[in-house]
């Protein structure tokens, strides 16, 4: 078998000499899309399959402890007793694929071990039902977009099919994003108390797009935000629930050294010398461009390689044009680690990111920056945009740095990297920060508190 | 030696045991947001009591690990959003211990911002890098199953309940005790008769040290309790 048609891409390499390569970037063909790939990746042995793997069983409460601590999962078991017998309903627009359906794959099975009953429904639809909300996703990012009388009585009319096809039996009924936001329309047969969960920026939604879902939003009990900066002016109660990383996820669960070792040798990492790394779609509002800048700045006064690993060059037009601006920032220079991965990477990134002296997440637009999350979970000093909800993770020179520009991202580099005690404390600071308000057993308690107060089984303590 | 003063504490026992609870937390969004220092003076004289909790108190223990340079949510902000040094560093010197109800404490961070926009009047409606977005804090009381009787089991418990329980017990413990205390002072004081160390437990600086480092500074008080005991217990357990 012809091992380099297993590979995700094929390149030649730089430093590789069995590649047969003359050093310099080619253009050549990507395993997956057949689509041109150009890339300067000097990875030896291509071990990323072309599938995603099965993933691994989610893990149960107790594998937690010795992350976050006996007293804290005695917390969760006791806030979730008086809920047992109690049951929730969770819906949101897929069961696989994208940031909800894999909280929730998390999160459920964890609620149900607690013995807070939860049900998981995905709401159903055709081509046209998921162009509309995908046009309705955009617009509430602020994009352009004109809503027409068709879009809003097909948004209208599969909510309604999926309001008569599913059963709402539950005590609570937990909504995500805005695809189901018209089930409310259930409450009236069903009772309960509903909670809309927004995993979107509503900062500055298309008026028209908003004007049309907020009077279902306002018929929730509550609504939950990432932000406070992505909420709304609403009639309901708001809550704020800071997305979160699973410690023990594939991404972000400790990993042996040897594979960390062996994922750098791979990519023709040298872990003798310090290393950078920016892990993100290859996007421009990432500023992977601005980023090798910072790096050549820096590089004049501190010696480091600087690793650019994410993906988006394959599946999204735009992507393999930025990746083209990428390539053609870091010229020849060897010390430019290139890597556009497959989705599937969790592992790999995860050992990207443990081999790296310092993280970087450049963005100049952010939702939260979950890659923010998982540096600062693995105890490294990081560099950010101050942007969305970094400065939320990032508490400048306290659990990382925060940066507004290309020449302030070089000097926080070249700090970092010359002060290792600094850059070893903040690290720490920013695991800390996580372990405390980042991590989905943080989200677990979120929960519970929540089903409490909306049930009203809870005696406030208020302070006066 | 203060110690050898010490009664011999593991023979007391209280009638009254120490019951440790901590406290979940639930962050409500808030209607107020400040886009100017103008605007946080006019919402912090009306924003709810939680919420005046929430960037004073609460924030402390969200940022417990962190042991130098955060205080609370205004300072930062004046600080890093509207870069007024000088209001940051008077809201920073804002000492939560100092104050037993939060309108007092309110009233105290109104004082300040007031002073300062009356003398740097071009501060007032400067607008800030970032809006500040008031929250609020919506609290339950969770028991833990850890009681203690004696002085040997409360250093047990105390090195084993979450880092919460602290923060309730030795921070949040003020606003309901209405007293420049704690809760474990009080008790050690009143259930132990150990008033000494009482006293030194509730002047362990909460600003300088992480609550890992308050609580490893309260059981090493508690330890001189034990000098004269055969009991050792404490060494037992590190």
């Amino acid at each position: 078998m012809d091992e380099r048609k297993n590979s995700v891409e094929e390149r030649p390499a730089i430093a590789d000499p069995s590649a047969g390569g003359n050093g310099g970037p080619a253009t050549i063909k990507s395993a997956v899309t057949d689509a041109p790939a150009p890339s300067r990746e000097r990875r030896k042995h291509p071990r990323i399959s072309e599938t995603p793997p099965a993933p691994p069983p989610a893990p149960r409460l107790d594998d937690y402890e010795p992350i976050i601590g006996k007293p804290q999962l005695d917390e969760l078991r006791f806030l979730a007793r008086p809920l047992r017998g109690k049951s929730a309903k969770m819906v949101n627009s897929t069961a696989m694929g994208g940031g909800v359906a894999e909280m929730l794959n998390r999160l459920i099975p964890l609620l149900n071990e607690l013995e807070v009953t939860t049900h998981w429904d995905v709401i159903t639809g055709g081509n046209d039902f998921f162009e509309v909300t995908k046009a309705f996703h955009n617009a509430l990012h602020g994009g352009e977009y004109v809503l027409t009388k068709e879009a809003r009585e097909i948004f209208l009319m599969y909510n309604e099919q999926n309001r008569q096809r599913i059963q709402f039996s539950e005590d609570l009924f937990v909504m995500h994003d805005p695809q189901p936001a018209g089930l409310i329309r259930a409450r009236e047969r069903s009772g309960g108390r509903w909670i809309w969960r927004c995993h979107i920026d509503l900062s500055n939604p298309h008026p028209d797009v908003w004007g049309f879902l907020r009077p279902m939003i306002e018929e929730y009990d509550a609504a939950i935000f990432s932000s406070p900066s992505f909420a709304r002016q609403l009639a309901t109660l708001q809550y704020l629930f800071y997305p979160c990383i699973d410690p023990l996820s594939e991404k972000n669960k400790e990993l042996e050294e040897s594979y960390v070792q062996k994922v750098c040798d791979d990519f023709g990492i040298d872990r003798t010398r310090p290393v950078v790394t920016q892990i993100s779609r290859f996007d421009r509002l990432k500023d992977p461009v601005g980023v090798i800048q910072a790096y050549k700045l820096a590089k004049k006064y501190v010696d480091c390689q600087l690793v650019l690993a994410g993906g988006g060059a394959t599946d999204d037009p735009e992507g393999a044009v930025v990746l083209q601006e990428v390539m053609d920032e870091a010229g020849e220079d060897p010390d430019v680690i290139i890597l556009n991965l497959p989705p599937w990477s969790a592992l790999e990134i995860n050992a990207l990111q443990r081999a790296s002296t310092l993280i970087v997440q450049k963005s100049l637009k952010e939702g939260f920056g979950l890659t923010v999350t998982e540096g600062l979970w693995k105890g490294k000093p990081t560099i950010a945009g101050a942007v969305g909800g970094i400065p939320t993770q990032v508490i400048h020179k306290l659990t990382g740095v925060l940066v507004h520009s290309v020449e302030g991202c070089a000097y926080q580099m070249r700090y970092l990297l010359t002060h290792p005690e600094f850059a070893a404390q903040i690290g720490k600071n920013g695991r800390e920060h996580v372990k405390e308000n980042f991590l989905m057993t943080t989200n677990v308690k979120r929960w519970l508190l929540l089903f409490q107060i909306m049930l009203g089984m809870v005696r406030k303590e208020k302070p006066a | 030696m203060a110690t050898a003063l010490m009664p011999t504490p593991t023979i007391r026992r209280s009638g009254n045991p120490f019951h440790f609870n901590s406290a979940a937390h639930l962050l409500r969004i808030e209607r107020e947001k400040a886009t100017t220092l103008g605007e946080l003076l006019a919402a912090l004289r009306n924003v709810a009591n939680e919420s005046i909790f929430q960037h004073t108190f609460r924030t402390l223990q969200e940022h417990h690990f962190i042991r130098e340079g955060f205080s609370n949510d205004f300072a930062h902000w004046a600080f890093a959003a509207c870069n007024e040094v000088g209001l940051a560093e008077r809201l920073a010197a804002v000492d939560i211990r100092e104050f037993t109800s939060i309108q007092t404490l309110r009233e105290r961070i109104v004082q300040i911002t007031e002073d300062y926009l009356q003398r740097n009047a071009r501060a007032r409606d400067r607008a800030a890098m970032e809006p500040f977005y008031f929250c609020a804090s919506d609290a339950v009381v969770v028991p833990t199953p850890f009681v203690a009787g004696n002085l040997v089991e409360f250093a047990d418990a105390l090195n084993r309940v979450s880092i919460h329980c602290i923060h309730y017990h030795f921070i949040e413990a003020r606003l309901r005790l209405k007293l420049n205390s704690n809760d474990f002072s009080v008790w050690l004081d009143q259930e132990l008769d150990l008033g000494p160390i009482a006293d030194r437990i509730n002047r362990i600086d909460i600003y300088t040290s992480t609550l890992q480092d308050v609580r490893r500074a309260i059981i090493r008080n508690l330890e001189q309790g034990f000098r004269q005991s055969p009991q050792t217990k404490i060494e037992q357990m590190r």
